[in-house]
């Protein structure tokens, strides 16, 4: 149901009236959550990796009861949406463009998913197409309606790292996932962590930032043991001695082609495919058609 | 009134057709008339015939001749026609009849000369069924014309070898057929001479023993060709009649070199991206002719670049991966063509060709890349039982010396015990590649192989038909294993080759 929520009214979300330049009204399929929110930011271009961890940090937060936020965009954002539906909570989608333009089109369907628990919104009018000056503009919100941006691979002078500047501007706390030094997705990100944002790796990582987040927090602490045990598992590689050995020669970003563990393991490759199906059931490992790279806990 | 009758034949599709020649010399103006539904080079034939006639020391009547070609609701093509033509008129001018259960194929020169024609195989085979006793051929087609009969083929290199023939009685003996070397397949590459790519290598053998369809994914300049033109060469060698399938094919299409007999090479074709639908098909104005899927028939069709293809070009692939077989239509008529290949498609990764390369970075928007896969369309990824990624090959590692790879000849001999098992289960049926759900479930399972496939639907999130393309793959890693059943292993090393989400 669209509806139109103006400053004044009491359910025009409390944080973002306290930016300098809040939105005179907000168009909302759906309804806004309450809860705490954090903006989760970053290239439409991303990485494979790039995808999990927005996807994962999202579920996460997700699951605690953390509100996600994002731009509803290709890539980063998108997974981010993905991650925060995967773990129950709701999350909002704010646009650039108008309620029933919504861009990129093939996200219709996600749209539709995230109004259905959390609420898509936006300040442009019905009928508002993507205009290359709207997004920058959008930004604001994304920022303004949370405690602080997790910005996951952006480059210098993208638009993540707009929202990450809004965000500091606005008095928001600003976090980055680090990438690797060899991905120039990863240099934007990587300049905000040398002026002082702070280094995410885990969602306990975002959870101490904020006071606001302590009944989050709580509820992480009464989880980490069991995760703890599942963490420890899958970073040690798995018991048996033949599936180890070639889980020791896999990286944890880098895809490695099955070609390569064969010769180096001088293994035939039936043998090598046999291996790497069993580690890939049991979640040790991420496959792709024919390269392979260590999965992160799951 | 004097009339001739000679027999002779034609190709419709790729069928042999008999055909009637039948020529009339009446009183009137002197002229030569062609009736019956012949094409352009039928009307030429006017020419040739008479220019022929008389450089053999006959002399074309100065009458009125007229040519009937029977049935005459059969569209004709071609110059095949000629000898039977000539011999009609000749015999006719001098008021003698011919022999009903004689043949006559060939195309004259103007001097006379016989040359030869396509479509020899098919068109002697249906004569022969209709009990044709002799054959008169061009000389350079004697070899493939006695693949199909047992009668006496007489190949004819001059028409004034008749003349001596009728008008002095002189023997025309059976050609002596020589055997005949099939020509080296050059174009196939030995497996020993690619560098590495041992999962790709796989994949392949695995293709050629069950008759799967495989997808090759890579970076251009991975070696994606190489790969597919070593397919052909760790085929089993064809049967006798599939042989005769290849080699009809080939004469049909005017691809047989001149004197070849039996292939029994399993065809390599590779049309370029830029073919039209009617040209992978079968094309022909008036009566189809064989396209690439069926000249690939018994072989490879290999598609590089699968995804530039034209989209109506790549929907008709979906009949012929499904049925082996596809109908075509023209003006005059359809005919269902043979075309069982096994296709090994080619294709970027995405469209700037970098995904999954770990040295360059992927420019491709996820919508992109939506895009260019979905170009190649479910019902025809459904068909393709074998994925594989293959890397590009760093220049350091390919000048390297590495210990030597199987050769062909012996990934071969593993394809063929495994072609024999699968013979030895189902004499008549398909080989593992073209199985059905219910045919794959009534094939043993391990228990333990059961569970893995289980717990990998689960996890890797498999939908039906994906589960499907696993068991196909399996049953032929264990065929290659030479074990009755599918076993842990096999399911496990199948799911490697599936496709990637």
């Amino acid at each position: 149901m669209d509806r139109v929520v103006a400053l004044g009214d009491p359910d025009y979300p409390e944080r973002l009236k306290q930016i300098h330049d809040p939105p005179a009204r907000l168009y909302v399929n759906g309804r806004l959550p309450a809860e705490p929110m954090i903006a989760i930011v970053g290239s439409r271009r991303a990485t494979p990796y790039g995808q999990r961890a927005a996807h994962r940090l999202a579920r996460d937060l997700s699951e605690l009861g953390v509100v996600v936020v994002s731009g509803l965009a290709r890539g980063i954002d998108a997974a981010a949406h993905r991650g925060a539906l995967d773990g129950g909570s709701p999350t909002v989608a704010v646009m650039a463009t108008g309620l029933d333009r919504i861009y990129p089109p093939e996200h219709a369907d996600l749209a539709q998913a995230i109004a259905r628990s959390g609420a898509v919104i936006t300040e442009a009018e019905p009928g508002t197409p993507p205009l290359p000056g709207r997004f920058p503009v959008r930004n604001r919100i994304i920022s303004g309606l949370s405690l602080g941006v997790i910005v996951v691979e952006a480059a210098q002078r993208s638009g993540a790292l707009i929202t990450a500047r809004m965000a500091a501007e606005q008095g928001r706390d600003v976090l980055c996932v680090p990438g690797s030094i060899e991905n120039p997705l990863a240099t934007g990100v990587h300049q905000l962590i040398k002026d002082g944002a702070k280094l995410v790796q885990t969602v306990e990582d975002v959870l101490d930032e904020f006071s606001e987040l302590s009944r989050a927090r709580a509820r992480a602490q009464a989880r980490v043991h069991a995760r703890t045990r599942a963490r420890t598992r899958a970073d040690s590689g798995p018991q048996d001695p033949q599936l180890l050995a070639v889980w020791e020669l896999l990286d944890w970003v880098e895809p490695r082609h099955h070609d390569d563990l064969a010769a180096m393991m001088n293994l035939d490759i039936k043998e090598v495919n046999r291996r790497l199906t069993l580690l890939e059931i049991s979640g040790y490992i991420i496959g792709d058609c024919g390269a392979v790279t260590r999965a992160s806990r799951d | 009134m004097v009339l001739a009758r000679a027999l002779s034949g034609t190709v419709f599709g790729l069928d042999g057709c008999r055909v009637e020649v039948e020529a009339d010399i009446a009183d009137g103006l002197p002229g030569f008339h062609i009736v019956g539904l012949g094409d352009r080079a039928l009307q030429e034939a006017r020419e040739r015939v008479k220019i022929a006639i008389n450089n053999s020391g006959f002399e074309f009547p100065g009458r009125k001749v007229t040519i009937n070609l029977a049935p005459a609701q059969l569209p004709k093509e071609g110059s095949g026609f000629d000898l039977a033509m000539a011999a009609a008129i000749v015999n006719a001018a001098q008021g003698r009849g011919l022999p009903p259960d004689v043949a006559w194929l060939g195309e004259l020169a103007l001097d006379g000369t016989v040359r030869p024609i396509r479509g020899t195989l098919p068109i002697i085979a249906h004569l022969d069924r209709l009990g044709i006793k002799r054959f008169y051929v061009p000389a350079a087609n004697v070899a493939e014309a006695k693949i199909a009969t047992a009668a006496p083929v007489i190949g004819v290199t001059h028409f004034r070898q008749l003349k001596a023939h009728w008008d002095e009685g002189a023997r025309l003996d059976e050609s002596p057929v020589e055997p005949v070397t099939s020509p080296a397949p050059t174009q196939h590459v030995d497996l020993a001479e690619i560098f590495g790519q041992p999962h790709a290598k796989r994949a392949l053998e695995v293709a050629a023993a069950g008759a799967h369809h495989l997808l090759l994914v890579g970076p251009p300049g991975a070696g994606k060709t190489l790969l597919a033109r070593a397919l052909p060469g760790i085929l089993p060698p064809l049967s006798q009649r599939e042989a005769v399938e290849v080699t009809s094919i080939a004469s049909c299409v005017g691809m047989l070199p001149a004197g070849a007999g039996l292939l029994d090479v399993a065809p390599f074709r590779a049309p370029h991206h830029t073919i039209s639908a009617a040209a992978l098909v079968g094309g022909g104005l008036a009566a189809p002719r064989a396209g690439e899927i069926t000249r690939a028939h018994r072989g490879v069709l290999f598609m590089d670049e699968i995804t530039e293809f034209r989209r109506d070009a790549l929907e008709s692939l979906r009949q012929p991966l499904e049925e082996g077989r596809l109908a075509v239509a023209r003006t005059r008529g359809h005919a269902v063509l043979p075309g069982r290949f096994i296709l090994v498609a080619a294709a970027n990764p995405c469209p700037c060709g970098f995904a999954g390369d770990p040295r360059r970075i992927c420019e491709c928007t996820p919508l992109d890349r939506q895009r260019y896969r979905a170009r190649l369309s479910g019902p025809i990824r459904d068909r393709i039982d074998l994925q594989v990624l293959v890397p590009r090959q760093p220049a350091g590692e390919l000048l390297r010396s590495t210990p030597v790879a199987e050769s062909s000849a012996v990934v071969r001999e593993r394809v063929l015990r495994a072609r024999e098992r699968q013979r030895d289960r189902r004499p008549q049926g398909p080989l593992n590649g073209a199985l059905t759900g219910p045919q794959l479930r009534r094939e043993p399972l391990a228990a333990a192989g059961q569970t893995l496939l289980e717990a990998a639907a689960e996890r890797l999130q498999l939908s039906g038909r994906a589960i499907h393309r696993v068991l196909r793959v399996a049953r032929t890693i264990a065929d290659l294993d030479e074990r009755p059943g599918i076993e842990e292993a096999h399911v496990a090393e199948a799911l490697q080759y599936r496709e990637s989400g």
